[in-house]
């Protein structure tokens, strides 16, 4: 037996005029929009929560108010900097993203800063406990769209941040201004 | 994109990105390509078998429950549209693929030998029960645990382990009396 299936695993391949042909056909179709995937986050659904992970929970948001407040004091203090340098030195600033997500696994930060890519190793937060998770990574001066990746799959705008229309996709992600601290 | 997560290419495809698609369809076409050759028994079929499965795969994106196995998701309609299209096409003649470039590559044994073994190893497996060559081809080429191959097909493991044994005993059948002859 396996000498016949040593014969049959032989790789297959086939040429790059398959994808075409599939993509061709994909394109056909409706295209996917954001607005299903908001629809799924946005319809009301039943949720177990135990008393301790609501305790946690409520731990964390109060966590999370206090590092708000904190990051809150320091983007007046950027956005009061002129917003677009032309400066030729002008360096990528360090920004702090927060999310709260008791039952996340894993969060990545994606934006128009690093391709929407959720795999980028810079961008992965860390949990600092009690559901709080963070990451402080370079974002070059400007304006910038961005959102939080849970688990790989969920896409969730930061609720602590302006939304900004999406003009790729049509709908929001959240909006941030960076501007040079000196 | 191409060392994303199937996860995070899920997901942008369901935020409109339709191009990044594409990723998911070089990951998995020569794989699946190779299960639905051998299952179909020629390429032309298959191809439009694994085309379907993955036009249907886009269309029903968001009913993917878990996009991180997205392949596997695939390869279950992949398996349906093959029973369908195996069902369909019925009497219509088999025709054995032979992979040139293969046989141009071995130098074990003369090129003509090795053609006419991998050319009986076809007609065997085309002589297979469909839903037996399904189990034998998930178990011994794919590799699968019976487990897997449970969840792929919707058979129950002993059921799935029996075809497996029938295939193989059919198989040294059909083969030795091609040896002996």
């Amino acid at each position: 037996m396996s000498r016949i299936a040593r014969e049959l695993q032989k790789p297959v391949r086939l040429d790059s005029s398959f994808d075409s042909r599939v993509m061709g056909a994909v394109r056909k179709l409706p295209k996917h929009s954001r607005f299903g995937l908001w629809s799924r986050l946005t319809t009301p659904r039943s949720v177990m929560v135990s008393p301790l992970s609501w305790g946690l929970a409520a731990a964390a948001v109060a966590v999370f108010a206090v590092m708000g407040t904190v990051n809150l004091a320091g983007d007046v203090s950027r956005t009061a900097a002129p917003l677009f340098s032309s400066s030729a030195k002008a360096q990528p600033q360090r920004v702090q993203f927060v999310l709260v997500a008791p039952d996340a696994k894993k969060v990545a930060v994606v934006g128009d800063f690093n391709g929407w890519d959720a795999s980028h190793a810079a961008y992965q937060a860390q949990h600092r406990g009690g559901g709080v998770w963070s990451v402080t990574a370079p974002v070059p001066l400007g304006h910038h769209r961005y959102s939080f990746v849970v688990d790989d799959s969920l896409w969730m705008p930061d609720p602590t941040a302006p939304r900004a229309t999406d003009n790729d996709f049509g709908v929001a992600n959240s909006a941030i201004v960076v501007s040079n601290q000196e | 994109m191409e060392g994303s997560s199937d996860a995070v290419i899920v997901a942008r495809v369901l935020r409109g990105d339709v191009e990044v698609f594409r990723v998911l369809v070089e990951r998995y076409r020569d794989r699946y390509a190779r299960y639905a050759i051998h299952m179909l028994g020629n390429r032309e079929d298959a191809e439009e078998a694994l085309q379907d499965a993955f036009t249907r795969a886009y269309r029903s994106l968001a009913r993917c429950e878990d996009p991180e196995r997205f392949g596997a998701w695939l390869f279950r309609i992949l398996i349906n549209r093959c029973r369908t299209m195996g069902a369909r096409r019925g009497r219509r003649a088999r025709t054995f693929v032979v992979d040139e470039g293969a046989l141009l590559e071995a130098a074990v044994e003369h090129p003509a030998d090795r053609g006419a073994w991998r050319e009986e190893i076809d007609r065997a497996l085309d002589r297979l029960r469909p839903e037996q060559r399904e189990a034998f081809l998930l178990k011994y080429v794919e590799e699968l645990g019976y487990d897997e191959m449970s969840r792929l097909t919707g058979v129950g493991v002993s059921a799935l382990k029996m075809r497996v044994m029938r295939a193989c005993d059919r198989l040294r059948e059909l083969l030795s009396e091609v040896q002996s002859a």
